[in-house]
């Protein structure tokens, strides 16, 4: 866990943070958080409902101030794709994926060029004028992914991006993901509750406790890629992480 | 795929508005045959036509001015204050001064700017503004976290936020609070008009007889009703519409 600036994305060293006022004695959210993300990997972080799993992302991109503890961010440009979407209803798909590129002050002709290039990675090209409210939950998170991916980010932040999505949509995304992530070679910090998509995914899982949120213990999933969900290891490994959140609960 | 999905919304907010659209014109179908009937009986001959135009032209014009002037005000105001820490102070102190009734400052407007058209104008502000301004705010406070979190993580942060994330974010709510201003701005105008007697509207109907029901109070009636009327379906139906198709869920 040595923080080694040149390969490691993110540094948590004891970060705590309130939701009200520490000084009125309100009960911290998250308590002591420590962990590092290496550069380019694939981390979880699991736990139950009420954790603070949310929180800590919104801690980590600075959209909420922690109060105690350091945080090194060696990332740029992060980016986030949210479990309810959080797609904007007046803009269409092309315009959603568009948007931080339009921020970022690029000009029409080019943002909507690369904004074609990311819908079609994740399989959208033919509705990309259609506004959100006319896309299903899958579709709404892959144009959420385009969306994240447009901005090239070095440090990608999915917050539960499976759960609002059936199995069979959920099994397409996380193909789709993996296949990004091996050609982007960002770094992806996942926030998941669901055991064998954190084994499937990761590379390292963090499990969370509640009430104060607090990371318990820290599993590296050491299993090949590409990696088979239906063999004998991988059961193995969901056992263990099981096993390993019964004993914290 | 995407058929399925996105036709079925399309369809019902296209019948619901059909619905609505033909229920309108009936009413205005009504409203015009049975002013025809009224006219062909020679109800309205005493009735100065040229005067009454005027009146209503008047009262009109005073009115899209007021609205104009307190879109402006209402939307920039809450737009401004609505998402900083601001809001915390300003939200109960616009609380109590919409709850002031707009009549019992009348004589401040006519000691501050006489009998003329600015007062009647400014007051009907003094009126629409609320409206718009309260149903900006709400939206604003409302939206969802993650909404927010977006719009900041991919870039729309100090102008830029009003400008692509607020302002289109509230755009729903700047119709609805524009409908309701504007339906209370007819009744300032005309309250005004009556009790200044300047002219307009509110001083036509008290010149012809301010109690009772004569043929100029009706044909004023009806001219104000097919305004009403005209701006409804030209203007605020098919923004309606179009809202509804964007911002649906």
């Amino acid at each position: 866990m040595a923080a080694n600036p040149s390969s490691t994305a993110l540094v948590l060293s004891r970060v705590t943070a309130y939701f009200g006022d520490e000084k009125r004695g309100e009960s911290a959210v998250l308590k002591d958080i420590t962990f590092s993300v290496p550069t380019g990997a694939f981390v979880s972080i699991i736990g139950p409902s009420g954790s603070g799993k949310s929180t800590l992302m919104r801690v980590i991109l600075g959209l909420m101030s922690a109060s105690s503890g350091n945080i090194v961010r060696n990332f740029t440009k992060p980016a986030m794709v949210f479990q309810n979407y959080a797609l904007f209803p007046w803009l269409s798909a092309i315009d959603n994926v568009a948007f931080g590129l339009k921020m970022q002050g690029m000009d029409r002709k080019e943002r909507e060029r690369i904004a074609r290039e990311k819908l079609n990675q994740v399989g959208l090209t033919r509705l990309e004028r259609h506004f959100p409210s006319a896309l299903s939950g899958g579709q709404r998170q892959r144009v959420g992914l385009a969306r994240a991916l447009a901005i090239s980010p070095d440090l990608l932040i999915m917050d539960e991006p499976f759960s609002n999505l059936d199995t069979i949509t959920s099994e397409a995304l996380k193909t789709d993901l993996l296949k990004i992530w091996r050609s982007y070679g960002m770094t992806i910090l996942m926030v998941n509750h669901l055991i064998p998509d954190a084994i499937e995914l990761s590379d390292a899982i963090h499990i969370m406790s509640s009430h104060p949120g607090r990371i318990e213990k820290t599993v590296s999933v050491r299993l090949p890629r590409p990696r088979d969900t239906r063999s004998p290891q991988f059961y193995a490994e969901v056992d263990a992480l099981t096993e390993a959140i019964r004993e914290i609960s | 795929m995407i058929g399925n999905i996105s036709r079925p919304k399309t369809r019902s907010l296209h019948r619901s508005h059909v619905r609505r659209n033909r229920l309108a014109w009936l009413m205005m179908a009504i409203i015009v045959v049975s002013a025809y009937f009224f006219l062909a009986a020679g109800y309205f001959g005493g009735v100065d036509w040229p005067t009454l135009v005027d009146a209503v032209l008047r009262t009109t014009y005073r009115l899209a001015v007021a609205y104009g002037i307190a879109v402006i005000i209402g939307v920039s105001l809450a737009l401004i204050v609505g998402w900083g820490p601001l809001i915390d102070f300003f939200f109960p102190v616009f609380d109590i001064l919409q709850n002031l009734p707009s009549f019992a400052l009348f004589p401040l407007f006519i000691y501050f700017f006489g009998l003329t058209d600015i007062m009647i104008i400014l007051f009907a502000v003094s009126s629409i503004v609320w409206p718009i301004l309260f149903a900006v705010l709400t939206a604003i406070r409302s939206a969802h976290k993650d909404l927010n979190d977006a719009a900041t993580i991919f870039g729309a942060t100090r102008l830029r936020r009003i400008g692509y994330y607020l302002a289109p974010l509230s755009f729903p709510a700047v119709l609805t609070g524009s409908i309701v201003g504007i339906a209370i701005g007819w009744e300032s105008i005309i309250g005004a008009e009556i009790i200044s007697t300047t002219n307009g509207f509110g001083s036509y109907i008290k010149n012809v007889d301010v109690a009772g029901v004569n043929p100029s109070a009706v044909a004023g009636a009806l001219c104000i009703l097919i305004i009403v009327f005209a701006v409804n379906r030209l203007v605020w139906a098919p923004l309606l519409l179009e809202s509804g198709r964007r911002y649906a869920e």
